[in-house]
């Protein structure tokens, strides 16, 4: 009897799925609706400001991403640190075309991956709505973002296009490549 | 964000569009033709029978007003009994009887004091307060749009924050509702004149400026759906009834928040939400408020507490329609200029039934295009809000007990918990406040142990609409009250979310609801989390471990053989005590009842009826356990010497008097102790106990018959084995003291119809004495003219009432018998036969006593009146 019980979850092992508490963060606009979406439902839609949080699970070659979306009005990202605790991976996302909030940005991700609750988190950037012209490159958005000050975390920018699904796959490959090298230690 | 403008745009240009349309107010009155479908209230259409009804001169004399005191009923006033109403075939010999005795009155039929309006016509209070719209901005998040007529204190921003549910943004229609704790340091009004208002907020989604997409929400009190509505409306000031319903603070202010409206069925919020859409001004607020502070609400009658708690507890659909007929009485004769409000109405008038007011529903109704008609169901009371010249139904209870607020069902509450419990019974972590009969106690009982206990709870409904979560967290709070206990609603937060994690956690026990799955990660916030969608509910690993207190020390001392019983020990070791399995509270079984009645589909009032018995049951067992631990409490006041009046006669086991909880014995009053005592300790220390005690002592000066138990009295009848002689006091006391209206409500109020109504009192007819058979028989006459007891009367099996009867003839005819007698020696008088009958109950009840020579005197008035 306690072998049948068992034996999905062995299973699961052998497959190698498993879950990972993904936060996705950013300022209001950024796209994380849209990444979050387009995950999920492999196509392009329509989002309106977030009002508190969306949370989906995608799954990604037998990988369970349980990803919390959050919104990014600076009124409400007081809120952000009540959904750290567990978090295996946080999702900072970029409107590459916002120069002119850039700081904003380096300014909310230092002071996030500076809690004590994030400390094992992975870090993995998107430098999102590179279609846009005039958009940064990845390697000036580590420059802005000041992600070489960065000590003790594993990181990773990647250069997407929410609307198109441009990236996502990659972004999501490096965090399971990740979290699973993590798990297996 | 190119989909924005998308979705903008139609808006846009319907908001042009409207403009015109929304600032021709004309437009109101124009549409008359949807006004005629209803009725509605001209009061020029008084049919003329009512106009002759109306001018009839009342046949009897006026009671006078103010609580019927012993003397006034001794005095017998002369007005007629309308003891035809007592219904079925027993009715017309009942009525010959009494003609025939010629002096019995009713005064007590219908409450002495004067009907009146819950909302008087003319009375300064608003239904609604304040009109709120917020609206989630693309920038700035939620912020408030517009106040009116004033702008509320307090802070606008936390204010918006709550009245926009998390995910507003992939739901089409929610609502929420909310408390705001109103500072009432300026107002200082003991009778808790409860400002209370309701606001509903709507909003509607994917509306656009220039900026992109700003949420609208915009509230507006009123109800709307039929039943939404009915909390808000609550009782308000009770100085004039003198029932004070305890110091509860500073007034609540209900908020009820509508969010979206898509799919509103409710055609007022509807259509105040296009109004306001069309033009986001004040003045659309403006129209909203007065429209729904027109309503008129004046006709629904004030009930007092007791006539509230039977209302509640009944099915009955006729329960105390007497009253609604009494004040469109009283209406009729206002119209036609008569200056009745000065006077008290006539109490004991017939029971109108002219052909001018129907029953709202009937076909004489539809087709008799009546003026004024009776609600359908007296529990609610029918009215509308014309909005824009449409009229748009509402329906408003008309008992509304505290701590019951908003629209929910305890049913839906207690399946969604108990279905996958039933399945496969959930093991609880233990814990001596929450886990009352082991690991598999029933979640709805730990959810009930919890909250009396004051612990944080929280409902979690991930992906559900935050109105579903707020009527999870309002049915709970239901629950928990009974309708006897308070301090609940204060504390609940029916919809909140994150931003007021902060403020939440300074709250000590909470109840609330919330739809972000990120509380289930911080069992450091709750102590029990209520998960909606999967039903199941979980004790958090950081709950606060019980505390051993004196009162469970002092009860295992005391009961030495039960206090292996106590579930104390909150680890393992309990789990091989019996009282997992024997169920000492009594809650398995209470909770196998409540589910068979709900599978036998009783409505929601039932359910609600059994909670009600199970709460005051906790609280007479706590008031129990209070006594024979530290051997005194504050749960239950009764003054010694009434008592010593009640039990007169009585030896060591009082019959009349006594108090409190009635077991079958000492032992299963020991054991049910035992399973009570960690959540009763619990509860010690609670606000809603501390307001428990303080609504008793202020009950204490309201009720009648103080000092004497009838709930205790009637529950040695139903559980106990008596004998002859025992119960012969309590019927003995029963109809010694029972007379008024409101005694009367007293005793039916311990006897309800849903458990087995007058069935243990008319017990008393079938007494082997005789003496007691003539009284019960007597009280049941006095219980089958009262308004409210003729339906239990009703109720009575066709054999009680043939010996009522029987017995009522057998007097009849002594009588006659004796004062031809009488007649033939000329000697005896009326005051003889009193002095015998009171020598005779001196002889029943004083023997032990001593005192019966001054007994039978004392009563010999009374009885002589009653019985000659």
């Amino acid at each position: 009897m306690g072998n049948g019980m068992s034996l999905p979850s062995f299973l699961g092992k052998l497959f190698g799925s498993r879950e990972v508490r993904i936060l996705m963060l950013g300022l209001d606009a950024a796209g994380k609706t849209t990444i979050l979406y387009g995950l999920k439902v492999n196509q392009q839609v329509t989002t309106i400001p977030t009002v508190g949080f969306n949370v989906e699970t995608v799954t990604i070659k037998n990988v369970k991403f349980n990803v919390w979306d959050v919104g990014g009005q600076d009124k409400i990202r007081p809120l952000w640190r009540h959904y750290y605790s567990g978090t295996q991976g946080l999702i900072f996302v970029v409107d590459s075309a916002d120069r002119a909030r850039i700081e904003e940005a380096r300014t909310e991700l230092h002071r996030i991956i500076n809690d004590r609750e994030m400390k094992d988190s992975l870090l993995l950037v998107l430098a999102n709505k590179q279609d846009i012209e005039g958009a940064m490159k990845p390697q000036e958005v580590i420059e802005k973002l000041q992600l070489s000050k960065i000590k003790d975390k594993v990181w990773f920018v990647q250069p997407t296009i929410a609307t198109e699904g441009d990236g996502l796959q990659q972004a999501f490959q490096w965090l399971s490549d990740n979290t699973k090298e993590k798990g297996k230690k | 964000m190119a989909a924005t403008s998308r979705t903008a745009r139609p808006f846009l240009t319907r908001t042009t569009s409207e403009n015109t349309y929304a600032n021709g107010a004309g437009l109101a009155g124009s549409s008359a033709p949807n006004r005629a479908s209803l009725s509605s209230f001209p009061p020029s259409s008084r049919s003329a029978s009512q106009m002759s009804q109306a001018s009839r001169p009342s046949r009897s004399p006026q009671p006078p007003t103010g609580v019927m005191s012993e003397t006034d009923r001794a005095s017998n006033p002369s007005s007629k009994s309308k003891t035809a109403s007592t219904g079925t075939g027993v009715s017309s010999q009942h009525s010959s009887l009494s003609a025939g005795a010629g002096r019995r009155s009713n005064p007590n039929a219908r409450p002495a004091r004067k009907l009146r309006s819950q909302y008087p016509r003319g009375s300064t209070e608003n239904h609604v307060e304040y009109i709120l719209v917020a609206s989630f901005d693309i920038d700035r998040g939620p912020v408030m749009e517009h106040q009116y007529p004033i702008a509320i204190t307090g802070d606008e921003h936390m204010l918006a924050e709550l009245m926009l549910p998390d995910q507003a943004h992939v739901r089409n229609q929610d609502w929420t509702i909310f408390f705001l704790h109103k500072d009432t340091s300026q107002e200082e009004d003991d009778q808790e004149r409860r400002a209370k208002q309701e606001r509903r907020q709507r909003r509607k989604r994917k509306r656009d400026r220039e900026k992109g997409i700003i949420h609208e929400s915009d509230d507006e009190d009123e109800d709307d759906d039929d039943d939404l509505d009915g909390d808000d409306w609550d009782d308000d000031d009770e100085s004039t009834d003198s029932e004070p319903e305890g110091g509860e603070g500073p007034p609540l202010i209900y908020v009820l928040n509508l969010v979206n409206t898509k799919q509103d069925k409710t055609p007022l919020l509807l259509l105040a939400l296009e109004e306001y859409f069309k033009s986001p001004v004040p003045e659309t607020l403006a129209m909203l408020f007065d429209a729904v502070n027109q309503m008129d609400l004046s006709l629904m009658p004030k009930l007092s507490l007791l006539e509230r708690h039977l209302l509640q507890q009944s099915e009955n659909k006729d329960l105390f329609v007497e009253k609604f007929e009494q004040m469109i009485q009283m209406r009729i004769a206002e119209d036609r200029g008569e200056g009745v409000a000065d006077q008290p109405f006539d109490a004991s008038q017939d029971p109108p039934k002219r052909p001018g007011i129907t029953r709202s529903g009937t076909k004489a109704h539809i087709e008799g295009q009546a003026t004024y008609a009776v609600p359908r169901d007296t529990h609610e009371f029918e009215s509308k809000v014309m909005y824009k010249g449409i009229p748009i139904p509402i329906k408003v209870p008309v008992a509304v007990m505290p701590e019951t607020v908003g629209d929910f069902s305890l049913i839906k509450l207690i399946q969604n918990f108990s279905d996958g419990h039933a399945k496969s019974p959930q093991s609880f972590p233990l814990h001596p406040h929450l886990t009352t009969n082991g690991a598999n106690t029933h979640p709805i009982i730990v959810l009930v142990n919890a909250l009396l206990t004051q612990k944080r709870v929280i409902f979690l409904g991930h992906n559900m609409p935050s109105g579903e979560v707020a009527e999870a967290v309002l049915a709970a709070c239901a629950l928990a009250s009974g309708g006897i206990l308070r301090g609940f609603t204060r504390h609940a937060f029916p919809y909140t979310d994150l931003t007021k994690i902060d403020d939440l956690l300074n709250v000590p026990g909470f109840i609330a609801g919330v739809t972000n799955p990120t509380f289930e990660n911080h069992p450091e916030w709750w102590d029990l989390l209520c998960d909606l969608p999967s039903g199941k509910m979980k004790i958090s690993s950081r709950i606060e471990q019980a505390p051993i207190t004196e009162g469970l020390v002092y009860f295992q001392q005391q009961n030495p053989a039960h206090a292996g019983l106590v579930n104390i020990s909150s680890s393992s070791s309990s789990s091989n005590s019996n009282s997992a399995n024997s169920d000492l509270t009594g809650d398995a079984a209470f909770m196998a009842d409540i589910m068979r009645s709900i599978a036998t589909r009783a409505g929601e009032r039932v359910i609600r009826a059994k909670w009600r018995d199970w709460v005051v049951k906790f609280t007479r067992v706590a008031a129990a356990f209070e006594e024979s631990v530290y051997g005194a409490s504050a749960l239950y006041i009764g003054s010694d010497d009434q008592e010593v009046v009640t039990t007169a006669g009585s030896g060591p086991v009082g019959a009349g008097g006594g108090h409190g909880y009635v077991w079958c014995d000492e032992a299963s009053k020991a054991k049910e102790l035992a399973g009570n005592v960690t959540r009763i300790e619990g509860w010690r220390n609670t606000r809603s106990y501390y307001s428990f005690i303080q609504d008793v002592a202020q009950l204490y000066t309201v009720r009648p018959l103080k000092g004497l138990d009838l709930h205790h009295m009637h529950d040695r009848l139903r559980t106990q084995r008596l004998s002859p002689m025992q119960s012969k006091e309590i019927y003995f006391a029963f109809c010694r003291y029972v007379h008024s209206y409101d005694e009367i409500c007293l005793l039916l109020s311990v006897a309800p119809e849903s458990h087995a109504g007058l069935f243990y009192i008319a017990l008393g007819l079938f007494h082997k004495e005789r003496e007691v058979r003539l009284r019960t028989a007597d009280l049941l006459e006095r219980i089958g003219d009262h308004e409210a007891g003729q339906h239990w009367w009703k109720a009575l099996s066709r054999f009680e009432k043939f010996q009522y009867l029987r017995i009522k003839k057998e007097a009849e005819a002594e009588m006659r018998l004796r004062l031809e007698k009488e007649n033939q020696t000329g000697a005896a008088t009326t005051g003889g036969v009193g002095v015998g009958m009171g020598m005779g109950m001196g002889m029943g009840m004083g023997s032990s006593m001593g005192s019966m020579g001054s007994m039978g005197m004392g009563f010999s008035p009374v009885e002589t009146r009653r019985i000659s």
